[in-house]
Parts: C-alpha cells; structure tokens; sequence
C-alpha cells in the first residue's frame, strides 16, 4: 500500500516540469500583486452583468430623455470672455488695476501681485430668436443659436488642469474614480453589441493633462472604461487581422484564449479576466464594425465639407463627424477632447487673441455642423451634446512672474465659466446663470460641477443619489455627497 | 410694558414655535373624554367618573400651556388681526370651561354651591365645541382662509353655499402677444401669485406685508415699501431674491419653490422702469438683457427658438402594461433585435435593430405578441417595407419610430394613423411625399416628425408647419442654406436654422 501510494506521488512529481513550478510561482505572486491592487473590487452586481457576456444594456431608473452623449472638452480651458460671456463694463476696466477684493484670499495658477484687467476681445452680437450673446470668434455656432442652452455661471474647485479635468469627468479631483461615460455604460450598457459602448477621440496633438484616467473605469470593472479610438490609420491599433492570417483563424485563436481564460476564472474568480474576454470577443466584432464606421470616405461631399474634413485627417473635425456616425449606430457615450486652448499669453498660439481664433476656426463649423446634422438626422431630440472645458478664464490679463506677456492672455479661472448644452431633453434657446458684471463671480444660478453630473445623469434615466457602486464598504456616486440637478433647463 | 419685555427675549418666539405642537394634545384629550362621557352615560363603556376627570385635568393644563405658547407665537405678527383675535379668545374659551368642568366633577363647590353641579355638562360641551372652532380658526391662521374647502368637490360645495371652486392655477399661462401684454396685469402679478402670495395676502401677511395687490406692495410691511420705483437694487423685493438661498432673510424661503432668473430679471426691469401698473411692454424700453426674459415668457407652452425635444410631456409617462412574456422578447432578441425596458418602474420596451440590419417585413411578426409593451422602435437602416407598417400600426402604445434609410411610402406612413401616442417619426432618407406629410400631421399625439432628404418640398412644409404648430418639421437645410454654412469665413451666417 505505501509502496503503490510513493509510486503515485512519484508519477505526479514527474508530470509537473519546470514549466508548471515556473508557472504557479510566477502566478503566485502576480496574484499576490493582483490581490493587492484590486482590493476590494469585484462585485456581485457588475460581475455578473460582465459575466453574461459583455455590455448587456442596464435599465435606467426611469425614461431617459439623452439616450446618447457627445462630451465635447475642449482640453486647456478657453476664455468665456471671448466666446460668450459678454461684459461690456470689462472694456471700461480695460489696463486698469484689478480690484483688490477679487484678489484678496485667491490663489491663481499664474497671476502674481496686481494684474491688469483685459478687456474682451471679440466682438459680440445677440443671435437667434434666443437673443444668445456669441462673439465674432465663432461665427457658425451663431447660426445653431437656438438649439443651445448656455451655463454661465458654473465654477469648480480646482485651478489647474489635470486636476480639474479629473473633477469635470469623474467628481474628484483625485486619482480613482469612474469616469462619467465609464458610470453611463455601467448604468446603460451598450446598445450596439458590436461597438465599445464609451469611446473617446482625441485631437490637438495632445492627450489630457490628466490623462487616461479622465474616461478611466475608476473602481468600477474595466470593461466600462473609454476605449480610444485613434482618427487616422487603423482607428484601433491591433485589432485588424495580421498579414496572412484570415477571420476564421482568428476567431479560433480567440476561441481558444478565451477557453484557457474562463478555466482561469474559474480558479481565481477576478472579475478582471471576465473584462478580458469580452474584451477579445468585443475586439473580434469590432475588426467589422470599427473599420465600417470610422470611414467617412462613403461620406457625401457635402457633410464632408459642412464638417470642413478631408477623408484620412486626424483632426478635431474629422473627431465630430466621427461622432455623429457613433452615436447613430447607438454608441452610448462619445467623448471628445480637443488640446491646446491654454491662452495665457506665453506664444503666438497660447493667447486669447490670434491664438484663440485660430482654435476657434479649426473648431467652430464642426461643433456647429455636428449640431445641424444631429438635429436633421433627428438624433438631436435624444443626443446631448455638452459643451466646456475644466474651467475658465480670469477677467484679468495675466503677468507670470510679475512681466508683460507678450500677448494678451488670461489666467485660470474656477469662480465662473460657461459650458453649454445642446438636445438630450434640455430646453433650447436660453441661458441660465450670470456673472458679475466684470465676469468674475457667478451671482446668479451658480453651477457646480457636481450639478452639472446630476443634471447628465438625470437626462440619461437616473437619480444621481440612488446610482451607485459599492466599493471599499461604502457606496459611492458620481456626485459623492453633492450635486444638484438644474430643473431649470430641463424641457 | 409686558409685551415689551415678552417682545424682546429670544424665548417668547422659542416657546411660542411650539404651539402648534402643543395645542394638539388638549384637542385629543377633550375629544377623547367626550366619547368616553357619552360612552359611560348611555351605559356602553365601563369608565369611572375619575377617570374622565382625569383626562379632563389634563386637557385644561394643555389647554392653558397652548393658549401661553399661542400668545407668545401671535407676538411674532404676521397674521389677519380678526381672526386671530377670534382663535385667541376660542382657546382661552377652552382652557376656562375645561377648568370649570374638572372642578365641578371634582366636587370643590360641592359643599357650598351644590347646585353648580348642573354647569358640568354645559362646560365640557362648550369646551369641546370651541376646540373645534377654535382649530379651524387655527388652521386658516396657518394655511390661509378656504384651505380647507379649495379642493371640494362641486356638489358639496352646493350644499354648503360655497362659490364655485375659482380655478385657482399658479402655472402661469404663456403670453401671446407680448409686445401687447400689460407687465404689471400680465407678467409681474402672476409671478407674485405663483411665488409670493400664499405667505402674503389679506389673511396671512407675513412680515405684515402684502404682495397680492400693487397698492399693498408700494404700502410695504414690517421693512418698509416692498418696492422703489426706479431702483431695482434698492427695492427689497429683488435684493432677498438674490440673497443667497441659506440668507435667513432671502425668499421666497428655502425650500419653497424659487423665482427663475428669468423671472427677477423681469421684475427688476418693471421696477427699474418706475414700477408702472398699466403700461404695456410696447410702452416701456426694452434692453438687450431683458429680450430673453421676455422670450421665456412665451415658452411655458411651446419651447423656444425652432422648438425640438421633449417640449412637452411624453405621453407615455404614466402608461401602465402589462409584464411582457418573456418568451417573445427572446424571439426578438434570437432575430438580432436588442429589447430592453425603458426604465425600471413601467413594463414598456425599447426595441432596436440597429445589430440587425436584414431584419426585413418576414420577421415583423415577431413583434406583435409584444404589441401593448413595445414603445420605441428603432427600424432604420432595415429591410422593411409598407407592408411592415401595417403590423406596426398594431402596436397601440408606440411613441417614437425610426424608419430612416427604409423602403417605406406614402401609402405604408397612412397607416400610422391609428397611433394615439406617436409623438416621433424619423423619415430621414425615405421615399415619403408631400401627401405622406400631409396625411400624417394632423395626427393629434405627433411632436416631431424629420423628412429631410425625402421626396416633401419646402413650400409644403412651411404651409404644414403654420397648420399644425404644434407640430416641428425638420426639413434639413436648404441646398442654398446648405452652401452658406459650408461657406468657411460667412461671418454673418444669421438665418442657416434648420427648418
């Protein structure tokens, strides 16, 4: 009996090759390091909606009236003085010291000692039936006047970029939260089965200054985060077929990865690898789907040029056509960034005059025509579009390091700016909020960034206090303990 | 000299506060000796006398404590001086009678009035009466006189003599003709009534003011007049506006329903104008800041500008169905169709085939088991045709659909008719016609229908458009208006709006 019991271990001691000890050691302590970084993560809830295959559409707690959103950010922060925060009185004030009681206690990102105030540069008029001020730097989204809704008064907390920008996408300022459209997809799922329910293009020539982590999952399982999608070339890198490799091929490779990954699962049960596989099998669907979608070249001329893009550019245009074939194939979430609208008055382009334009022009017609083909298609009804950046910008011209900037610039601003919005159930045509009359504190209608989440999710179906997620023994929400929504611009 | 010394420690207003708690306990204990002295002389209820009389005691201390706490809360003014005076001397009716009938049960005269025992009964019914009266009073004290008939029924109201219940809507109606509107009469007192009125009229003028009537506004309250014409930043009816909702002196207070900025920019612009009581708008200057304002007024009803989106209700808010058989919502979703609820209290369904692009009029049936579920249905892009319409025509609750990029005509769009809920039909790139478009838009339930790059012409849908203005037509932009927007440096592109 021991005899036959030491020839059994004996045989097994042979089975296992260095390969195995190399393997379980290895993965030992990689799921030590695993266990660590996840914490406390996965959940029921999520886990199994991930495990039932992929992005199942989630039930929103009542009728939603934006089904889809297009994020536009225009990353760096434009000047609300320029574009449409009108004051009059600020011309007056033009080169003339900054009152001290708007200095007294601040901190600002740049601006040192007493600064001069700047007048605003562009020229403004009213538009539309709304009587919307809008200045000469954006003369197309004149013509879309109406259809928009404009935040004038809404202020954050943080005056520098990424933390700022990690605050408008994910609620805090910190590192580790879901991002919006990572909780829309959370609550919403996607709808189009063979496309990423949350995708984000970027423009500019820059990503974020806060980086992935502004369309980042947070806590909440990675399947729900923003997927990239690059605007020339291959849209997504690797997902296309290799030379000499055809479908078939390839869907048994996924076929097999995915079996040895759910035998994984079954042993460790983390809910990440889940993610993964409907990652590949996600990633198969799209080598149709992506390519079809991400072409404009079937395009009519027209829209080509309404959108002012050329077939094959990366451009921030070409991202806004983008957007509107995603969200016409029920993409639940697109977001846009678009870099370099920092005009403190350092370069030719950083600046709230030339440079300030030259954005503008490359952005004004296809945010306009992005509204205009949304609204003929008849997505708008059901689409918001949101407008705005991580914050705005100082009534005062900034002096870094107490010099003259050699062009007119403005500081970062977090008491007042605007945002807008357009479609998704909010009324069109007005404008809730005001500043003071120099721009410099919101006096009426303030809007917080934790409102303005309340009000998106709000549009999207849900109570923004009862959307959670449990994580770390508590329940956590896009707004935490804030946020309010704004009834008043709601259709 | 007492009200003096009461009126200026910060415990009259404390104590007083808790009137309206207090004054509910004598109101139950009287009550409830009542039943009881009922229940014991017709010899239902085995009640001792001393226990009656116990409660009787109590009724008359908390009688006594309320009418204290009441005095104290009627020191803070602010309420009709008639009526208080008749709910004061009420309660202190209560407290004196509960008093007399505890001591008569309790036997203090028996000795040398013995006769007075024949005052019980007439004390505990008085007593008991005025707790009625006196609480009415009480309630009208707090919510204002009619409160408590405003919502009843018209018969009752015949039989109590009381006039016809006046339509009493706060909603304020929008304005037609604006120009021609009276700001005091049409835009100002509406506003007041919806905002200001419930805490200041002729029964409750809180801080003694009244804003139900011009004169009383200009007459003001405890601060001074509410108003001064011509200065809006010094008239206190803008400046706690736009206090910061936590000020203790903003208002309307915090929690009760807020003016619009739209709404202050219009009183400050009245105000600023010298606070003129028949002056229509046409009369009076109109600044660039207040055009908006103006505009919002018209909106209440139909939206602004070029009105898209969920300007009104969805009809389909309230609507109760039945659970869907879930049996049919796989056959849907084995056809490629995604099917999920629309939200999580109603049974209604969302169905897309925007992953089922050969979804054609053979699997149309697939759809009907669902036919009372099934609201918003994402067709386009498919290969259906008019005879799918007909099927979907029997999908009773239907409220959007899409059926852009389809082979759908004329005579298939007819059958849509039947519809009560249809309030979007998207027919972008479809073969629809003038006459489709005419047949469809007197469709009651219809909001928003788009036709752009379909065989409808302009002229047809700007006659249909004054038709029905209800209903918005998105035609696309012109090939004109199309050639002007894509013209890059037009800077005065005013008037490329989307029809």
């Amino acid at each position: 009996m021991e005899k036959l019991l030491r020839e059994l271990q004996h045989t097994k001691l042979h089975s296992q090759t260095r390969r195995h000890f190399l393997q379980s050691a290895g993965f030992g302590l990689g799921a030590l390091g695993l266990g660590s970084l996840l914490g406390s993560c996965g959940t029921s809830a999520a886990e199994s909606s991930v495990a039932a295959g992929g992005l199942k559409a989630g039930i929103p707690q009542f009728a939603p009236k934006a089904k889809r959103v297009i994020y536009i950010h225009m990353a760096g922060a434009p000047s609300q003085l320029e574009l449409f925060d009108y004051k009059p009185e600020l011309i007056k004030y033009h080169g003339k010291d900054c009152p001290a009681e708007f200095l007294e206690g601040k901190k600002f990102a740049f601006i040192q000692g007493v600064p001069k105030m700047l007048g605003p540069q562009g020229e403004f008029r009213q538009h539309g039936q709304s009587g919307a001020w809008i200045s000469d730097y954006l003369p197309h989204l004149q013509t879309v006047a109406d259809e928009i809704t404009f935040l004038k008064a809404v202020h954050t907390d943080q005056f520098n970029h990424a933390p700022a920008q990690l605050l408008m996408h994910t609620g805090s300022p910190r590192l580790g939260r879901p991002s919006l459209g990572a909780w829309a997809v959370y609550g919403l799922g996607s709808e189009n089965q063979n496309l990423p329910g949350f995708i984000v293009l970027a423009s500019g020539g820059q990503q974020p200054d806060a980086g992935k982590s502004v369309y980042g999952s947070g806590f909440l399982p990675s399947v729900y985060q923003g997927v990239q999608c690059r605007t020339g070339g291959d849209p997504v890198l690797y997902v296309s077929d290799p030379d000499g490799m055809n479908r078939d091929i390839r869907k048994q490779t996924i076929e097999a990865i995915n079996k040895i990954n759910k035998q994984t699962y079954e042993d460790v049960r983390d809910p990440e690898i889940l993610t993964r596989i409907s990652q590949y099998e996600m990633a198969f669907r799209m080598q149709m789907s992506v390519p079809e979608v991400m072409d404009v070249s079937k395009e009519p001329q027209f829209i080509l040029d309404m959108y002012g893009v050329k077939p094959g550019e990366g451009t921030f245009a070409m991202n806004c056509l983008l957007a509107r074939k995603l969200v016409e194939n029920d993409v639940r979430f697109v977001q846009l960034f678009d870099w370099g609208w920092d005009g403190h008055g350092t370069s030719e382009k950083d600046n709230v005059e030339g440079g300030l334009r030259q954005k503008c022009r490359a952005s004004d017609k296809p945010v306009a025509a992005l509204i205009q083909d949304l609204k003929m298609r008849g997505l708008l009804e059901d689409t918001l579009v949101i407008w705005g950046a991580e914050f705005g910008r100082t009534p005062m011209q900034e002096n870094r390091n107490g010099l003259v900037m050699p062009y007119m610039g403005r500081d970062h601003h977090l008491e007042a700016f605007t945002m807008w919005m357009a479609g998704g159930g909010v009324k069109n045509g007005i404008s809730h909020g005001e500043t003071d009359e120099l721009g410099y504190y919101g006096v009426k209608d303030r809007v917080h960034v934790h409102d303005l989440h309340a009000t998106i999710l709000h549009q999207m179906g849900f109570d923004h206090e009862k959307f959670t997620y449990p994580f770390q023994g508590r329940n956590f929400r896009l707004t935490d303990t804030e946020g309010k929504v704004i009834k008043q611009i709601l259709a | 000299m007492f009200d003096i010394l009461l009126q200026s420690s910060g415990w009259t207003l404390f104590v007083g506060r808790f009137h309206p708690v207090l004054v509910h306990l004598p109101i139950g204990f009287l009550l409830i000796a009542a039943l009881l002295e009922i229940g014991r002389r017709a010899g239902k209820i085995p009640v001792s006398v001393s226990v009656i009389n116990f409660i009787l005691f109590w009724s008359a201390v908390g009688a006594s404590v309320a009418c204290v706490a009441g005095y104290f809360l009627s020191l803070g003014g602010g309420y009709d001086a008639a009526l208080l005076e008749s709910h004061k001397w009420q309660g202190v009716g209560v407290a004196v009678f509960a008093w007399v009938a505890w001591m008569v049960s309790s036997g203090w005269f028996n000795k040398k009035m013995p006769r007075i025992s024949v005052l019980y009964l007439p004390a505990f019914g008085l007593s008991t009466l005025l707790t009625l009266t006196a609480g009415h009073d009480g309630g009208s004290l707090t919510h204002g006189e009619g409160y408590l008939t405003q919502n009843m029924p018209g018969p009752l109201r015949n039989l109590a003599g009381i006039p016809p219940a006046e339509v009493l809507s706060t909603d304020i109606k929008p304005i037609g003709n604006i120009e021609q509107a009276v700001v005091y009469e049409d835009i100002v007192k509406p506003m007041m009534k919806q905002s200001c009125v419930q805490c200041h009229n002729e029964s409750k003028k809180k801080g003694d003011l009244r804003l139900d009537e011009f004169a009383f506004m200009m007459k003001g309250g405890e601060g001074g007049p509410a108003l001064v014409a011509g200065k809006s930043t010094e008239s206190d009816l803008v400046k706690r506006c736009l206090l910061p909702e936590n000020d203790d002196d903003h208002m309307p207070p915090k929690g009760k329903p807020q003016l619009t900025s739209e709404q202050i920019t219009l009183l400050s612009w009245w105000i600023d104008q010298g606070a003129p009581v028949d002056k229509k708008v046409s009369d009076l200057k109109v600044s660039d800041q207040v055009k908006p304002a103006l505009a919002s007024l018209k909106s209440t009803a139909k939206g602004t500008g070029s009105g898209i989106g969920g300007r009104s209700e969805s009809l389909i808010a309230k609507l109760a169905v039945s659970v869907p058989d879930q049996k049919s919502i796989e056959a849907l979703r084995k056809a490629g169709l995604t099917v999920n609820k629309l939200s999580q209290d109603q049974n209604l369904l969302e169905v897309s085939a925007v992953n089922a692009p050969g979804f054609g009029d053979a699997q149309i049936s697939l759809l009907l088991p669902l036919s009372e579920q099934i609201t918003w249905l994402k067709l386009g892009g498919t290969k259906i045709s008019d005879q799918s319409l007909k099927e979907i025509a029997r999908l009773k609750n239907l409220n959007k659909l899409h059926l852009e990029h389809t082979a759908v005509t004329d005579a298939g769009i007819a059958d849509l008719k039947s519809l009560s809920y249809l309030q979007y039909v998207n027919l972008f790139d479809t073969k629809i016609s003038d006459s489709g478009l005419k047949n469809i838009a007197g469709m009651k339930s219809l909001r928003s229908v788009y036709v752009w790059q379909s065989g409808v012409t302009d002229s047809v849908v700007s006659q249909v458009a004054k038709q029905y203005p209800n209903l918005s037509i998105v035609h696309g932009l012109s090939a004109s208006a199309m050639a002007r927007f894509i013209k890059s440096d037009d800077t005065t592109a005013a008037g490329i709006v989307a029809k």
